[in-house]
């Protein structure tokens, strides 16, 4: 019973994980970058909703919205940081991506505030049993909308015309261009699609802890770091699994293995151990 | 004057965690987000070693040697991962160290060790031994960078797979920037720990990688002079920047940024980028002539 | 081409303008302080600084000390070590200031009580509490409790005015937690308090489900849970939402109104020990209250209020040297008898502050005085 509500808030937590890495493993996947200053876009779009809620009253709106925004902040940030650096070496964008990251924690703690925002009246607080676990109603909610955004992303890759064409930028980018493919529109339409994904992490993570801070971001960067390339860099699937993988070892290792290992540390124990016997991740491709 | 020495201290310091960093990174062509990492296990090999009664002098080797062989360790993932792989593991390497120190009582856990004893040459001693182990430092990176397993880091850095063709062997030269990198990062961290004479797992965390990192980047991955000048600028940069006080950090990155954008050869880039075009524009004048 | 050489020009102009600035003042008694404005402990630096700046701002306005202006220089060292010795030479070497201040974490502030202890210039902790600050020597003290004695405090609240017997321990692994966590173990024996379990968490962790479902199985009397507001705030939050009902017991960490606002309604009936009484009816406390949220619109917190203490200390010690001798000063604060915010400050041999601990309790949104601990034997700070 117990090991079964540690799965089920190891779930919680792998959603979150999933939301942001998924978006991270993307951009890495169309255009080799690391890109770091994601979890900022992550820490704005929980910013976005606790403003927005507090001024409509309506989360759904604030939800809404705050992807669109960070969704959008997400295309500026590829015009203006990564496409000039596109052709530099990797670790190039990767110290620029730091930097902005940095420049943007600060910039929350200047605009927002050191101490952080919280929810006037935080909606989706009540507490609902199921099955003998004891569970928040944003708790649902963050799972069902994790659930919902990644099988959304998965059918629109799939079936729709400019999403097979994503997917074919990603697999070969010139042979997607010689067949008309617009890869300047991918590289955008990816940022937007990964962006408002850790806009909804942010939100509902804001809703979670009724807190964002400046340096909110400072977890998920790097670890979601990790768990892309323990799903295989670039692999969205893997990505997911990972994600989750990752979100059941912390629950279970705060329990058990509080005493030898920082939980924050349990990613990065998994992912060298596991790149030791497979380089290329667990899920790569081939 | 005090105040001097003890930035001059800093600074020195700083500068050895960046050339140390150069040569995995700048001259060998692997990149390691984990540096600091080593530095903390120079620094708490080192405070363990001066409390327990060793000379300060003594307990150096034993720092480099320790750092040198986890560093060592660390290298032999550089031969099953590349690139972006391994930078993550280097990343991993980080947060595991504060990970790991953290729990251990015998290091003090999240405590830190403290009163770490002084070596007792005065703050001018301790800045005099510091500079020329820089200027040490300095001279071997230079040496190294023009002797052939200097050229061999290059091949290395600019191909591996080349390298390997025409008979480098790459694993050992991969491990050889490894081990020389890690066995002065050490040597840094001992420096730090008995000036600061505090050390807690914190003070080895990942934003000193990056910070570490950034040196070397800002100033021009390989470039002796410019990971120097670099290293010199950034390290007292919140001490000068004190007056933008709520901004420094913003101004931090904005320029971690900048110069990635406009000059991603870092200060080298930029300064032989203005000698050329010096030269270009004087002989645009002995043309007019 | 020409946007990189623009960019380059500028940073050489940037650069060198740091060089040009020096800052001009009129003949004044400086107290130096490193506070973290910038990076993760941002929050508590402002508050540290705010609080500081009232001290000084309510000691100028009674006229100053020895006839002359006191003058806070401040300088961020974002609570890490590396960046606090430079600074506490600087303050002492370049700034000639005669009293050191530390609003800042126990790391920077184990750091520079170093610099100050062999520069022989008195520098006061306001909230730092790792037990090794005062250690470094004569010249450093603490206006805050150690980790320890604030745990031992925390013990007797627990076994002996709350009368609960069986308690679960949720320690933050940190230098704060690991201390306080230590002071309550080792006293909790003594109160009757048997410990079922401890769990622990890191700083970064807003998330406590996995903890929060081992507690409710463990069905504790009381929870002895470490931190600060924001880890405190969700973590309390959690543990009401999945049916955790019984006490909580918080400390000094909790101490903020960011705390009441984050948890909202499981904030209620929220226990913590600290250093400010809210419905203190001491007129020090009740000014410092009133003033700095009429100064700054933000309610008061401990950070605030530990860092106007040792401020005061400082400003009183100054003035009862009768000269900017530090030595002076020193010997001055080691026999302080100081009404302050926080009660009255004095100090024993270590430079260790002897004090009542505050118990506090969330009430109706605020912090209301739940009881005060007076036992100067179980609170006895260490003397070496």
């Amino acid at each position: 019973m117990f090991i079964f509500e540690l799965l089920v808030q190891g779930l919680i937590q792998g959603g979150i994980y999933a939301l942001i890495a998924i978006g991270l493993t993307l951009v890495y996947g169309l255009l080799r970058i690391l890109h770091v200053a994601h979890a900022g876009l992550y820490a704005l779009g929980g910013y976005c909703a606790i403003l927005i809620t507090n001024a409509s009253g309506s989360f759904g709106l604030a939800l809404t919205c705050s992807m669109i925004i960070v969704g959008i902040i997400g295309m500026v940030v590829y015009r203006i940081f990564y496409q000039p650096l596109l052709d530099k070496a990797p670790f190039v964008a990767l110290i620029a991506s730091i930097g902005l990251f940095i420049a943007m924690e600060e910039i929350f703690r200047i605009i927002f505030g050191a101490y952080g925002l919280t929810f006037s009246a935080p909606p989706l607080q009540d507490t609902v049993v199921f099955l003998g676990i004891y569970l928040r109603q944003c708790e649902i909610a963050s799972i069902v909308l994790a659930i919902g955004l990644i099988a959304g992303l998965s059918l629109f890759t799939k079936y729709s015309r400019i999403g097979i064409a994503w997917r074919a930028t990603v697999t070969d980018p010139e042979m997607a261009e010689s067949f008309g493919v617009d890869v300047i529109k991918v590289r955008y339409l990816n940022f937007f699609i990964g962006s408002m994904m850790a806009a909804a992490a942010g939100s509902m993570v804001a809703l979670l802890n009724n807190l964002v801070e400046p340096t909110m971001g400072s977890v998920p960067s790097y670890k979601a770091l990790a768990i892309i390339v323990l799903g295989g860099l670039g692999n969205v699937r893997g990505t997911l699994i990972a994600s989750l993988a990752i979100g059941i070892a912390e629950a279970v290792g705060t329990i058990y293995l509080g005493n030898i290992l920082d939980r924050d540390s349990i990613a990065f124990a998994f992912l060298i151990v596991v790149l030791m016997l497979k380089p290329q991740g667990l899920f790569s491709k081939g | 004057m005090e105040y001097e020495i003890s930035l001059l201290t800093i600074v020195g310091i700083s500068i050895i965690g960046a050339l140390s960093l150069n040569m995995i990174l700048g001259f060998c062509g692997q990149i390691s987000l984990g540096h600091a990492a080593f530095i903390g296990v120079g620094a708490y090999t080192s405070s363990i070693l001066t409390k327990s009664g060793v000379p300060f002098l003594l307990s150096l080797p034993g720092a480099m040697a320790l750092s040198c062989l986890i560093g060592i360790i660390v290298g032999f993932s550089s031969l099953r991962v590349r690139h972006d792989f391994l930078a993550i593991t280097t990343m991993g390497v980080s947060f595991l160290f504060t990970g790991v120190v953290r729990k251990q009582e015998v290091l003090g856990g999240e405590m830190g060790i403290a009163m770490i004893p002084d070596p007792g040459w005065g703050k001018l001693g301790y800045m005099v031994f510091v500079i020329l182990l820089v200027v040490i430092l300095a001279i071997f990176s230079l040496y190294l960078k023009r002797s052939w397993m200097g050229y061999t880091f290059d091949a290395v850095a600019e191909d591996e797979d080349t390298a390997s063709i025409v008979g480098v062997n790459v694993a050992s030269f991969k491990l050889i920037a490894f081990a020389l990198g890690t066995a002065f990062a050490g040597l840094a961290g001992a420096l730090y720990a008995h000036n600061v004479k505090f050390i807690d797992p914190e003070s080895f965390g990942f934003i000193e990688s990056i910070t570490v990192l950034s040196m070397v980047v800002i100033g021009g991955t390989g470039s002796v002079w410019g990971v120097i000048t670099a290293a010199a600028v950034l390290s007292v940069f919140p001490l000068w920047f004190q007056f933008i006080d709520d901004y420094k950090l913003l101004v931090y990155g904005t320029l971690l940024c900048i110069v990635m954008l406009f000059s991603p050869q870092g200060l080298s880039g930029i300064v032989a980028d203005l000698k050329g075009r010096l030269v270009n524009s004087k002989e645009g004048l002995h043309a007019a002539d | 081409m020409k946007i990189k050489s623009i960019i380059s020009c500028l940073f050489s102009v940037f650069v060198t303008s740091c060089f040009a600035l020096t800052l001009f003042a009129a003949d004044t008694i400086k107290i130096g302080i490193n506070v973290p404005l910038t990076g993760f402990a941002a929050s508590d630096g402002k508050s540290a600084l705010n609080g500081a700046k009232l001290a000084a701002e309510q000691v100028n306005d009674a006229g100053g000390v020895l006839g002359k202006m006191i003058e806070l220089v401040v300088y961020d060292d974002q609570a890490s070590p590396k960046h606090s010795v430079p600074i506490a030479t600087k303050l002492i070497e370049k700034d000639k200031v005669v009293v050191g201040v530390s609003g800042s974490y126990s790391g920077a502030s184990r750091a520079a009580a170093g610099v100050y202890q062999s520069a022989k210039v008195p520098y006061i902790a306001a909230y730092a509490i790792h037990p090794d600050i005062t250690r470094a020597g004569e010249y450093v003290f603490r206006t805050s409790f150690v980790g320890e004695v604030q745990g031992r405090a925390g013990a007797k609240l627990v076994g002996q005015s709350l009368g609960k017997k069986k308690a679960v321990l949720i320690t933050l692994n940190n230098d704060f937690g690991k201390s306080l966590a230590a002071g309550f173990k080792e006293k909790a024996g003594d109160f009757g308090v048997k410990i079922l379990n401890e769990y622990q968490y890191s700083i970064k962790d807003r998330q406590f489900g996995a903890i929060v479902a081992r507690v409710r199985a463990d069905r504790p009397d009381v929870i002895y849970a470490t931190g600060y507001f924001f880890t405190a705030g969700p973590l309390v939050s959690q543990l009401r939402a999945a049916g955790v009902t019984v006490p909580i017991i918080g400390q000094e960490g909790y101490d903020s109104d960011t705390f009441i606002k984050i948890a909202g309604k499981s904030a209620e009936g929220i226990i913590i020990t600290t250093s400010l009484d809210r419905d203190s009816d001491d007129p020090e406390a009740k000014d410092f209250i009133m003033q700095f949220e009429k100064k700054f619109n933000h309610k008061v917190d401990m950070v605030a209020a530990s860092a106007h203490t040792a401020v005061k200390v400082a400003a009183v010690a100054i003035a009862k040297a009768g000269s900017p001798d530090r030595k002076a000063i020193r010997d001055a604060i080691a026999k302080s008898e100081v009404p302050a915010s926080t009660g009255i400050i004095s100090f024993n041999a270590l430079g260790e502050v002897i004090k009542d601990v505050q118990v506090q309790v969330v009430r109706d949104g605020d912090f209301r005085r739940h009881s005060i601990i007076h036992d100067p034997v179980l609170l006895a700070p260490p003397t070496k």
